[in-house]
């Protein structure tokens, strides 16, 4: 009887498993299995939340929100973190505070929708575990070089940071993201803004706790500019301008931080709509 | 055989014989006698007619009154009937002849030859047969004509090269210097193509009351058997760099009816345009719009063609030059927003390349919160929208966005009101839930200034109002340089209906009256397309609508491909034309912008001052700057029938391209300069209409008491000016009793009745 060949069929064990569990990563990673769901779902004539309406045409603004292939931290779609709440609450306050018309509601989309081409202001968040389908990474490399604008916000630290840049380098391969500096015209078109502040999650600023997560400490705003050097994404690094807007009315978030929320959120708008 | 020889044959004489003479009797006893010796005659024949048994009464009436007929005759010719004939007393008369030395006369169209060919055949020299036989009548003296006239002695002075056939002042020279001497007429050898700006009534009228007959001679063809003529063209005296043209060309020909052919258009010896042409029915003009580009500044000279074709009788009137100046500068508009929307970041996007333009945008951001974009100092526009004449008119056109009319106080309205109509600039207004109709402009100033007509009040319809538009140019569009959006005019008319569909908040489905609609929207939901970019003239500037809320679609919208320049095309092209003729404060014109030798040309200027109000009494000095660098100052007048014109006329003294430069001041203060350019040139003017024309010639001839003539008939021309009125004459006498006519009616009449009798049997 000839002696089974445990050394081999250990080998061969660890190789499969290895294997295997790469060949899940990496499908993870590349974002084929999301991809995939979309397709499905897209196929099916499903939009990004099937219970929001679907936006009466002809208003000059729509808070639109890009639905992107990317799982979030929290283990849902990240496209959705703070929505609708944040986006309508949002949208009082812009209508509020500006005469800018704009629709009361929330609005996402999906950023290979052709539709997309018809709101040139687009609001994404938690970019950090973005990772675009090629669909997607075309619909939004047109829809910023036609002249839509990009207001990234809410994805924290150095992992983040590198995902994120590594998916904006698949979709704009020829331009770099660059830092703005305060004296930029972003900060002055409607607020005077003098400086930035780090807007904390709703957790720890009702808390009181530290304003950032992961590495993230120093809240940055930075940017994308286009060939002739004008503004086509504003990133918001280390901070979370949506959950303040979410939370606003709570009393027990600091004023400040949905304050300035409020006022970077109006001034991207407002430049995004003249500049 | 002409109806004259005819005449001839049968009167004896020619019909200006009897046109000129009066009737008369020469006859020894006086016509009381005749007419007695007449009716006895005639009682004698009735009787005897009526005594006879054996006839009836017809024959007897036609019997009698055939005799009698023949009776009346004879006695007619007793009484010698005369022609009195006023005629010129030989060599004591004179007679100025008129001969044509303008270009034209060198086409050879006469059989083949030149119309020169002609004079110099007839009158070259002495012996010339024409000329010999008025010279046995008249001393002749000679004149050559173009522009101006001149004395000769001998037709080897003509040079068949002046530039211009002026008749009227020919006729008025020769008259003149014959003034002192019994003058019985003028002979003009002319083909008539009189290209001047003369009148020739006041010389006709001086003409007659002075009796001096003028006998035209036509040479050359009523029309060409083969031409192709550019007739016309019509281009703006100023432009701005890099501006789309759409030029009107008037092309006639006869001989290649529906034939095609290729305008070109050409820019200093640079093809810059070409278009295929089909020409017009024989005689008939066609008008061709041919679009171009301005892209080198300065003044240009733009010529326009189209290639000789085969067997063209004249092939320099197939080109035509015009003077463009190109202006590089930087027109400011104001674009006012009353909230912020994504048309102005486009729109902004869409001029920010172009250097001829500045826009200056002010948007409200909130209430009475204002951002300024595109301002040249901390201090412009700094109270929001301008509250003074001066700060307003400093700009050359207004784009008035979402902001309703109880923004403006009633000044500012009037303001905007004056500053299209008094200051001449360009005014836009875009469509949007708070412009227009929806935005209660109806009973404001601006309801007269803007080309649409507004729903009268406002109303859940107009209030709800929404619909996406496919766009469609009309005819008016299909030409007109602001929609010109493709290569051509066809591709331009086909690009615009496939653009994605834009939308319209404001309902406007018709213009006022004079109002010009270039594009139209039409949708599923509307029953009649409505108005999407209309405009009108109002004083001395003009109103457009575009009542589009969302135009920045053609730049974002999913169809459009990412190099498409639509979008930008469109809002410069509708940006240089809303700034295009906008008048600056001191501006100048020139009566024409090309000009002969020796042509003079009238400079008009109009001055204001800075809130645009004519100013009166100012110091305004032409300056002439000539092709050569020299430099004369000529003061100009104020022209006291309208207020802040000043004019001055001057003949350029050098071929080329005189600049001339008008500065303007009043009492030291500097009111500003603006110059402008002449060309003097060696015009082809004479090869246009160059045919002979008839009508006028006629005109000339039939309001003296002449005649026109053709190289056909002037053979009888020395008789005809012999029975004159004018100068020394003697009335001649001639006799009709021997007219063969007499004697045929004569024969006619006793052959009648022989043959009347024979058949009654009455023989």
């Amino acid at each position: 009887m000839a002696a089974i060949p445990y050394r081999s069929l250990m080998l061969a064990a660890i190789t499969l498993l290895v294997l295997g569990v790469s060949a899940a990563g990496s499908a993870r990673l590349m974002g084929q299995g999301e991809s995939e769901r979309y397709r499905q779902r897209r196929s099916q004539g499903e939009r990004p939340d099937p219970m929001a309406e679907d936006p009466p045409r002809g208003r000059e603004f729509y808070f639109t929100r890009a639905a992107y292939t990317g799982y979030g931290r929290r283990g849902f779609d990240s496209w959705a973190v703070d929505y609708p709440k944040a986006d309508r609450q949002f949208l009082i306050g812009l209508r509020r505070l500006t005469n800018i018309e704009a629709y009361e509601m929330e609005n996402p989309i999906y950023l290979d929708d052709p539709d997309l081409r018809r709101y040139p202001f687009l609001y994404m968040l938690e970019v950090g575990y973005m990772q675009l389908t090629t669909a997607e990474v075309i619909g939004l490399r047109e829809y910023l070089l036609a002249g839509g604008f990009l207001f990234i916000d809410d994805f924290w630290g150095t992992w983040e940071w590198m995902n994120f840049e590594s998916e904006m380098l698949r979709v704009l391969p020829d331009h770099r993201i660059v830092d703005l500096s305060l004296d930029h015209g972003l900060l002055s078109v409607f607020y005077e803004i003098d400086g930035l502040v780090q807007v904390p999650n709703v957790g720890q600023g009702v808390r009181g706790g530290p304003t950032w997560e992961s590495d993230g400490y120093n809240p940055a705003l930075r940017g994308i500019l286009d060939d002739k050097g004008r503004l086509m994404v504003v990133i918001n690094w280390n901070t979370d301008l949506g959950d303040a807007w979410e939370w606003a009315e709570n009393p027990f978030y600091p004023l400040k931080f949905s304050n300035y929320a409020y006022q970077i959120g109006i001034n991207t708008i407002v430049y995004a709509m003249s500049h | 055989m002409t109806f004259e020889s005819v005449f001839e044959f049968f009167f004896k004489y020619r019909p200006v014989v009897f046109e000129k003479g009066r009737l008369a009797f020469a006859a020894p006893w006086s016509l009381t006698v005749v007419a007695v010796i007449g009716a006895l005659v005639a009682a004698i024949a009735v009787i005897t007619y009526a005594r006879s048994r054996t006839e009836k009464r017809r024959d007897r009436i036609v019997l009698s009154t055939l005799r009698i007929a023949a009776m009346a005759l004879l006695l007619f010719c007793l009484a010698r009937p005369i022609l009195l004939v006023p005629t010129v007393i030989p060599q004591r008369n004179f007679l100025g002849i008129l001969v044509d030395d303008s270009r034209s006369m060198q086409i050879a169209d006469q059989d083949g030859q030149q119309r020169g060919e002609f004079v110099r055949h007839a009158f070259g020299s002495p012996d010339s047969t024409l000329r010999a036989e008025l010279a046995e009548r008249f001393m002749l003296r000679f004149f050559s004509f173009s522009s101006t006239t001149q004395r000769i002695d001998s037709l080897a002075q003509l040079q068949g090269t002046g530039s211009e056939t002026d008749v009227a002042q020919a006729l008025d020279a020769a008259r003149r210097e014959l003034a002192a001497v019994p003058l019985s007429g003028l002979i003009v050898l002319t083909d008539g193509a009189d290209n001047s700006e003369s009148s020739l009534t006041e010389t006709l009228i001086s003409l007659k009351a002075s009796s001096v007959p003028v006998y035209t001679v036509g040479l050359g063809k009523e029309r060409f058997d083969r031409d192709i003529q550019l007739s016309r063209v019509e281009t703006p005296r100023n432009v701005l760099q890099g501006s789309s043209l759409v030029v009107d060309l008037v092309i006639e020909q006869t001989g290649y009816r529906r034939q095609n052919v290729e305008v070109s258009v050409e820019d200093e010896g640079r093809i810059i345009a070409t278009q295929q042409v089909r020409l017009p029915d024989d005689g008939e003009a066609a008008t061709v719009r041919v679009p171009f580009k301005a892209d080198e500044t300065g003044p240009r000279r733009v010529r326009f063609y189209v290639e000789p074709q085969e067997g063209e009788q004249v092939t320099a009137n197939n080109e035509l030059e015009a003077l463009i100046v190109v202006e590089d500068r930087s027109e400011r508009i104001l674009y006012f927003e009353g909230e912020p929307r994504f048309e102005v970041k486009f729109l902004r996007r869409a001029v920010e390349d172009d250097e001829n333009l500045h826009l200056v945008t002010l948007q409200r951001t909130a209430e009475n919160k204002f951002l300024r974009l595109g301002v040249e100092g901390a201090e412009e526009l700094a109270g929001g929208f301008p509250r003074t004449r001066d700060e307003l008119f400093a700009y050359r056109g207004l784009i008035l966005g979402s902001v309703e009319a109880s923004f403006f106080t009633h000044d500012q309205l009037q303001m905007i009101e004056e500053f299209v109509s008094q200051r001449g600039g360009g005014l836009l207004v875009l469509g949007s839930r708070r412009s227009l109709g929806r935005g209660g402009y109806q009973d404001t100033p601006l309801a007269d200034v803007l080309p649409v007509v507004m729903p009268p009040t406002r109303s859940d319809a107009v209030e709800g109002f929404y619909a996406e538009l496919q766009i469609e140019s009309t005819r008016s569009g299909l030409t007109h340089p602001a929609t010109q959006i493709a290569g051509d005019m066809e591709s331009s008319a086909q690009r615009w209906t496939e653009l994605p569909a834009v939308s319209a908040v404001n309902p406007i489905y018709s213009v006022k009256p004079g109002a010009v609609t270039l594009l139209t929207g039409s949708a599923a939901e509307l029953d009649e397309p409505i108005v999407v970019l209309s405009y009108q003239r109002y004083g001395r500037g003009k109103a457009i609508a575009f009542p589009i809320q969302d135009s920045w679609l053609w730049q974002m919208h999913a169809d459009m491909p990412l190099d498409d320049m639509t979008h930008e095309t469109y809002w410069r092209q509708m940006l240089r034309w809303l700034v295009s003729y906008v008048p600056d404060p001191v501006s100048a014109t020139a009566s024409r912008d090309r000009v002969g030798q020796n042509q003079s040309v009238v400079i008009t200027a109009e001055v204001q001052d800075e809130t645009f109000l004519s100013v009166n009494n100012a110091e305004v000095t032409a300056e002439v700057i000539a092709p050569s660098g020299a430099r004369a100052d000529v003061p100009m007048e104020w022209a006291v029938d309208a207020d802040g014109e000043y004019r001055v006329g001057f003949v350029p003294d050098e071929m080329g391209l005189h600049e001339i430069r008008v500065t303007a001041s009043k009492n030291g203060e500097y009111l500003g300069e603006y110059s402008t350019f002449v060309e003097s040139a060696d015009l082809a003017t004479e090869y246009f209409d160059a045919e002979m024309r008839v009508t006028l010639l006629q005109q000339i001839a039939e309001e003296t008491g002449g005649r026109f003539y053709t190289p056909e008939n002037v053979a009888t021309l020395p008789e005809d000016v012999s029975f004159t009125e004018s100068g020394t004459t003697v009335v001649e006498e001639r006799d009709l009793w021997n007219m063969p006519i007499v004697f045929f009616v004569l024969l006619i009449l006793v052959g009648v009745e022989w043959g009347y009798r024979r058949r009654r049997g009455l023989v």
